[in-house]
């Protein structure tokens, strides 16, 4: 199976050969990957040499900890990397975004309301959680849409609060 | 004389209390909310009782019935931590009108320094240098506020009377953002302390917060335990602070701890305290505040003087002399301590919330770890975003920040994001290794990009752990789907399979 990886728009070309093998731009290395107790931190042993990193499934990819630096990295295989080339990058822009809560809180304020034309970096909402509170932007200019939340509520992570279009 | 302890609080300083409690053979007693039922605090005490609901001001703040736990327990004193009902005068009052000790200072004086304004008045007259502010003003409305906000010039501080921490504290840079400013301020200083009032201060750019650890007893003995450089701070919460303070000669150090002591005796202090100043770049200090209660930080000052502040605070607390005179304390080695907090560095520091599914902790030469949590336990909203605190000592500055390196690389959680990886590109910057660094330094200065420490860079392993991680998912659904090829049940399946890779 051949994947291609890009981190920072840098491509790495990795081909699994078998449990231990892998072929990394061309080059073959002897693997030993393993998750430490199920969980998502993990040991690479690479031709003798010892890693330990944090691997997380993001919103928009995967997320690499690895001594102190956070690696963000798309994983796309052989046939999806071709189907991509062919018909450009897959996931549309434009649509709506959902701005969902990244942990549990409470509504303290929305400076925004339905209709309004936001910018990116735009305050939405503020989420008060673990006695602080916390602004939450828009990533870009739109204009807000379904507002689901109202000041005084408690919400749960991951919940809906509106959208932007 | 007491043998019986009560802890109102929860989390690392519970813990570290009733550390400091059983190595002095006294027993003790725990409080906790319903989100804390397994807290380490709760399994650790000798005894333990519910106080209420998970928010704060249904459980922790609950003094009424903290004092009549201590009663009917036959608890001697009371240890309050720090946050929740440390600073409150009328929680101390009431504690000791049950004849019950309170491991603190007296109500007296944390009313005046809990009181930001008659603090800052208080010391002024005691011939003490202050930050320009609405000190001993008493709490003024909003039209009052804005009125006198140009004379003390902008930017300016709104700063919570009440307060601590960096709740309720706004930076204003003009009156026309003040209003707003106002408002939230008071907001989260009302939803923190149950008191919104608020007072204005002036900020000193480029300064440096720098702390002493005070320790006095009831005999009129006051020493302090040299200085803590806290300069490394976000939304005014610090991340990382360190003893001694690259920033401080003996001769300074000095000067400042006689004023620290002096400030502790105008209120006539007894037990721990801390006095925080700010000071410029040509080492002018200011007094900030006294922080009448065990702070965060305490355990660098541990670190580099042998003294253990929690059991001297229990001793005065006895009505006994403090096992150490001014000339006693010596300095030695360096000491440094990041704060772990549930909060994405990657993300705005956005809190974490979630199951603490597995933690790996440091340990070896020079490393300690304060912590309240253990694999299993819950990260609620609740309370603030502290999970443990890594201490670090060593010889010289140069080897505890190699030391920290190893050590926050050593130290994993899994289940929440936290800050540790803020921590570790701190110890990898240039300004921080060469001690150039002041309040705004994490805001303005400090970036969360590797190459702005010439870090190493590994994107390859990186790429390479992704994509074992996302093969290894690729291969276990495609088994998963093939639910027919297999006599087993899937669940049975999914077991073996795990097995053989584990």
């Amino acid at each position: 199976m051949k994947y291609i990886t890009t981190i920072d728009e840098q491509e790495f070309v990795v081909e699994i050969l078998d449990e231990e093998h892998i072929i990394v731009n061309g080059e073959t290395c002897s693997v030993n990957f393993e998750s430490i107790s199920g969980e998502s931190v993990f040991s690479l042993l690479i031709d003798g040499k010892s890693y330990e990193a944090y691997v997380y499934e993001g919103d928009f990819g995967w997320e690499v900890l690895l001594q102190g630096s956070l690696y963000p990295a798309t994983v796309v295989d052989e046939r999806e990397h071709r189907l991509r080339s062919t018909f450009g990058s897959s996931p549309a822009q434009g649509g709506e975004f959902y701005l969902k809560a990244p942990m549990p809180g409470l509504v303290v304020d929305v400076p925004v309301d339905e209709g309004d034309e936001v910018n990116e970096g735009d305050v939405l909402l503020i989420l008060e959680s673990m006695k602080m509170q916390n602004e939450l932007k828009s990533p870009r200019a739109g204009k807000i849409v379904r507002m689901r939340v109202k000041v005084g509520d408690n919400v749960e992570r991951r919940q809906t609060l509106l959208s932007v279009v | 004389m007491f043998n019986k302890v009560l802890i109102a609080n929860r989390g690392e300083i519970a813990v570290r209390v009733l550390r400091a409690c059983r190595e002095l053979g006294l027993e003790t007693v725990a409080v906790y909310s319903e989100a804390d039922r397994q807290a380490l605090h709760v399994r650790y005490a000798d005894e333990a009782y519910l106080l209420g609901p998970a928010p704060s001001r249904d459980s922790y703040l609950r003094g009424d019935k903290i004092v009549e736990i201590a009663k009917k327990t036959g608890a001697g004193a009371i240890h309050p931590g720090y946050g929740f009902l440390a600073e409150r005068a009328d929680f101390a009052q009431a504690v000791i009108d049950e004849d019950i000790a309170f491991i603190g200072p007296k109500p007296s004086s944390i009313a005046a320094m809990g009181d930001k304004g008659v603090a800052r008045a208080t010391v002024r007259s005691a011939g003490i240098p202050v930050v320009p502010g609405t000190e001993a003003e008493g709490s003024l409305r909003d039209d009052e506020l804005l009125a006198v906000a140009p004379e003390i010039g902008f930017p300016l501080l709104i700063k919570a009377t009440a307060g601590g921490g960096g709740k309720g504290m706004r930076e204003v840079r003009d009156l026309e953002e003040m209003p707003l400013l106002l408002t939230s301020a008071r907001r989260e200083a009302e939803a923190a302390f149950g008191d919104g009032n608020v007072y204005l201060e002036k900020l000193v750019e480029g300064a440096r917060h720098i702390e002493f650890q005070i320790l006095a007893d009831t005999h009129g003995n006051v020493i302090h335990l040299g200085e803590r450089e806290c300069s490394l701070q976000r939304r005014h919460q610090k991340l990382l602070e360190e003893s001694p303070s690259p920033f401080v000669d003996e001769a300074l150090r000095q000067q400042m701890g006689e004023v620290a002591v002096r400030a502790a005796q105008s209120v006539e202090y007894v037990n721990a305290g801390t006095i925080e100043f700010l000071v410029d770049g040509e080492k002018n200090f200011y007094f900030l505040e006294m922080n009448t209660r065990l702070q965060v930080e305490h355990p660098i000052t541990e670190a580099v003087t042998g003294v253990d502040i929690v059991k001297e605070q229990i001793r005065v607390a006895r009505g006994r002399t403090l096992k150490h005179t001014q000339a006693d304390i010596q300095m030695k080695g360096w000491a440094i301590e990041c704060r772990v907090n549930a909060e994405d560095p990657y993300n705005g520091f956005m809190p974490s919330t979630g199951y603490i599914s597995n933690i790996l902790l440091p340990t070896g030469p020079g490393v300690r770890v304060d912590t309240g949590v253990y694999p299993g336990f819950e990260i609620s909203p609740y309370y603030d975003s502290l999970i443990s605190k890594l201490i670090v000592f060593g010889e010289t500055r140069a080897e505890v920040i190699l030391r920290m390196r190893r050590a926050l690389e050593e130290y994993k959680i899994v289940g929440v994001r936290t800050n540790i990886p803020f921590h570790q590109n701190m110890m990898d910057s240039h300004r921080f290794m060469g001690g150039q660094f002041d309040t705004q330094f994490v805001e303005k200065r400090f970036s969360m990009e590797r190459a702005d420490h010439g870090r190493a860079s590994s994107p390859h392993i990186a790429a390479i752990m992704a994509t074992l991680v996302a093969h290894q998912q690729t291969q276990r659904s495609a088994h998963v789907i093939q639910r027919n090829e297999r006599d087993t049940s899937n669940w049975k399946w999914m077991g073996r399979w795990e097995r053989i890779h584990r």
